[in-house]
């Protein structure tokens, strides 16, 4: 592996804005090192690659978002470009209740709120990727939703990264306050993207009573890698539910963690991936159950072919207080090719004796009596396998709530296998 | 013009045990011919061949059919030539729309004779008119294929599959099993209505009484993987009487 402190090395000139960013710096050089597949975490994805290589400041610059957007979707949009904040290209759209910006251009109450809360849930003591984060982010997006305030519009984060061996290290911060809802979307593309890495960290913090939904679309484009870290951390009766949807990315690592603090909260996971050439997707999730009567469910379905690869690894914690837990745990994933092939395993660790667990996970081929009967039909096999595969997301599918997205995430399908004709 | 369909010396085997030992068949236009048989003699094995499961080892002197030799094609390519079978046991498939499915095979097989997709108006409007046909509720058409139908709706949706794609061969694997006496006369009436001088059927069955309603040009029994006897339609109800121990007496069964 190339020598940690070369790398660090070119992001030193960033400049340190936030007294946590010193921390980390700090942390990272001295202590701290990046993970190895000797860590149990990270066994089966190398991250050598990401560290390896050069990375240059491109000033790569989209002149419009148009061709970004998600079809028939009407949010309200602010745009990082390389993971700096752009102005010109963001929405100034605004609701009542809502503060949508930039978390460097915070000023005043929100500014405080920052300080008080940046850093507060990712972990940057012990994971090297959140620490990186946390020491060389640029900015990252701001949501603010006040006490009491429904919003009505998808809030979307453009996350653009663009040009050769560029790094885009975003940081962003949700407070959703007391009894508040809203829906955001953490749109990642790989614009014109070679080579690069983008490593985000998301921090979110569910007051009593809300409604958070959080949808992350992941197309970063097939030479880039990706590392997305999601701490949801939710305390009174509070619902929250992060859809994963992974479309592209040489090496995609998902971390996504939920902190469940209040009594009462519902927490819910699904993921969604259809992975082809030579990717390989990890989804690490971990939902941590603190305080009784809460819920989890989790559901993550993926496709694979060609010779991806990828890891499952669900973990769920019930703590001794968190009596009356209900816990819900699945994987399930079709192979479409001899050489693709995934890691998936559930890790339980239960301290409290009044608790209802269940996992399952599922490596499996189409179903052989359904193919043949859709041929029978004169669908080929293609398309027969199409319908299925369909029929198989259809359950993730129905948790996206947001109608134009749910028509996007088909569409994706549809155009996998388009691809996969070709 | 190339014979209609023909099999000479059809043998198949899964996972080494041989199941047909031999079969010899030939259908004409405007026929329709009725197999019988007792359980497991190969009858829906005969009729997966033809459809093209791909589980089976397959060997034969000759299958042809329209011009085609039949084990060469896709089962997809079968069906869009016109062949079609309906299921002893149709599969679930929950999550697959009935709609979409037939959608998507009606346009397959229009494809297949250079047309374009059928347009959603004349969609609906020929699927009512196939629905009327057999008479198959139209809720069914909007759940996923076959997902918690009873065995008789099935059945019924087999046959409206077919009026949808109206074959040039139309295999009817035990569909009369399950249906009670009014379904089956519309079952059998709904095939009448789709025969010409132009298609044909197989007519798979148990029981003498669909073939009061389906009248066969031929009765062929099927034993241990053979024809052991041809008839006209009065070797259906001579089975109906004696049972099938006068024909396989005498007949080595492995
Ligand atoms: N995978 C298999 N391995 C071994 N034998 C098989 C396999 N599949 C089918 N068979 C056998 O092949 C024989 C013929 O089966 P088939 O379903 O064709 O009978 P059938 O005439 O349609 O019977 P029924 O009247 O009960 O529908 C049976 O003895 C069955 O057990
Ligand atoms: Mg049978």
């Amino acid at each position: 592996m190339g020598d940690k402190q070369t790398f660090l090395k070119q992001f030193d000139s960033i400049p340190a804005v936030f007294p946590v960013q010193g921390t980390a710096r700090a942390h990272i050089h001295n202590g701290l090192d990046f993970p190895t597949t000797r860590d149990e975490y990270w066994k089966y994805t190398r991250v050598n690659a990401i560290l390896d290589k050069d990375y240059i400041d491109n000033s790569w610059m989209p002149s419009s978002i148009n061709e970004y957007s998600i079809p028939a979707m009407d949010s309200i949009d602010i745009v990082f470009v390389n993971g700096g904040f752009n102005k010109e290209l963001s929405s100034n759209a605004s609701e009542s209740g809502l503060v949508f910006g930039s978390v460097l251009n915070q000023d005043g109450e929100n500014k405080n709120l920052i300080l008080e809360h940046l850093g507060k849930y990712a972990d940057s003591e012990k994971h090297a990727f959140s620490a990186f984060n946390t020491s060389y982010f640029k900015d990252g997006a701001f949501i603010r939703i006040k006490k009491g305030c429904e919003i009505k519009r998808p809030l979307r984060i453009l996350n653009l990264s663009g040009g050769v061996n560029q790094a885009n290290n975003l940081r962003n911060l949700f407070l959703i306050e007391e009894n508040a809802q809203v829906q955001i979307i953490a749109h990642n593309i790989g614009a014109e993207l070679q080579g690069g890495f983008v490593n985000v960290v998301t921090e979110v913090s569910v007051g009593d009573g809300s409604n958070l939904e959080y949808y992350l679309i992941e197309n970063d484009g097939d030479e880039s890698s990706l590392i997305n870290t999601t701490h949801v951390h939710q305390a009174g009766t509070s619902t929250a539910k992060v859809v994963t949807l992974t479309q592209s990315g040489r090496l995609v690592r998902n971390n996504l963690n939920f902190d469940i603090n209040g009594q009462g909260c519902e927490s819910n996971m699904y993921g969604i991936y259809f992975t082809s050439g030579k990717q390989h997707l990890d989804n690490h999730t971990y939902a941590d159950h603190r305080s009784p009567n809460c819920e989890s469910n989790e559901l993550y379905k993926g496709v694979m072919t060609e010779r991806s690869t990828g890891v499952f690894n669900g973990k769920i914690m019930v703590r001794q207080e968190a009596q009356k837990t209900n816990a819900f745990q699945s994987n399930q994933n079709i192979l479409l090719s001899d050489n693709a092939s995934i890691n998936t395993k559930p890790e339980l660790e239960i301290y409290a004796d009044d608790v209802k667990c269940s996992h399952g996970c599922t490596i499996g081929q189409l179903d052989d009596e359904a193919l043949f009967y859709l041929r029978s039909r004169g669908l080929n096999k293609l398309e027969a396998s199409k319908l299925l595969i369909q029929a198989f997301a259809g359950d993730v599918l129905e948790e996206i709530s947001i109608p134009a997205l749910q028509e996007y995430v088909a569409e994706f399908i549809h155009k996998k296998f388009e691809d996969l004709d070709a | 013009m190339s014979d209609f369909l023909k099999i000479k010396n059809l043998k198949a085997s899964i996972d080494g045990n041989q199941i047909l030992k031999g079969i010899d068949l030939e259908v004409k236009p405007g026929e329709v011919h009725a197999i019988m048989g007792p359980n497991g003699s190969g009858k829906s094995t005969l009729a997966s061949v033809l459809a093209g499961r791909e589980e089976y080892e397959v060997e034969a002197d000759e299958v042809s059919y329209l011009g085609d030799d039949v084990l060469e094609l896709a089962p997809e390519e079968r069906s869009r030539a016109g062949l079609f079978l309906a299921f002893q046991y149709p599969v679930e498939i929950p999550g697959v729309s009935n709609i979409n499915f037939l959608k998507a095979a009606v346009n397959a097989k229009r494809k297949h004779r250079g047309l374009d997709d059928i347009s959603a108006k004349d969609f609906m409007f020929m699927m009512k008119e196939k629905q009327a046909l057999v008479e198959l509720k139209q809720s069914l058409a909007n759940r996923s294929v076959n997902e918690g139908f009873s065995g008789g709706e099935k059945k019924r949706n087999e046959i409206f599959q077919m009026a949808m794609l109206e074959p040039r061969l139309g295999i009817l694997d035990e569909t009369d099993s399950g249906l009670d006496i009014d379904a089956l006369k519309i079952v059998a009436n709904g095939v009448n209505k789709l025969k010409n001088d132009e298609n044909a059927f197989i007519v798979i069955t148990h029981y003498q009484r669909l073939l009061d309603y389906i009248i066969p040009d031929f009765v062929h029994v099927l034993f241990d993987g053979r024809i052991v006897k041809s008839g006209d339609k009065t070797l259906a109800l001579e089975l109906e009487e004696k049972g099938y121990d006068w024909l396989t007496n005498g007949v080595e069964a492995i």
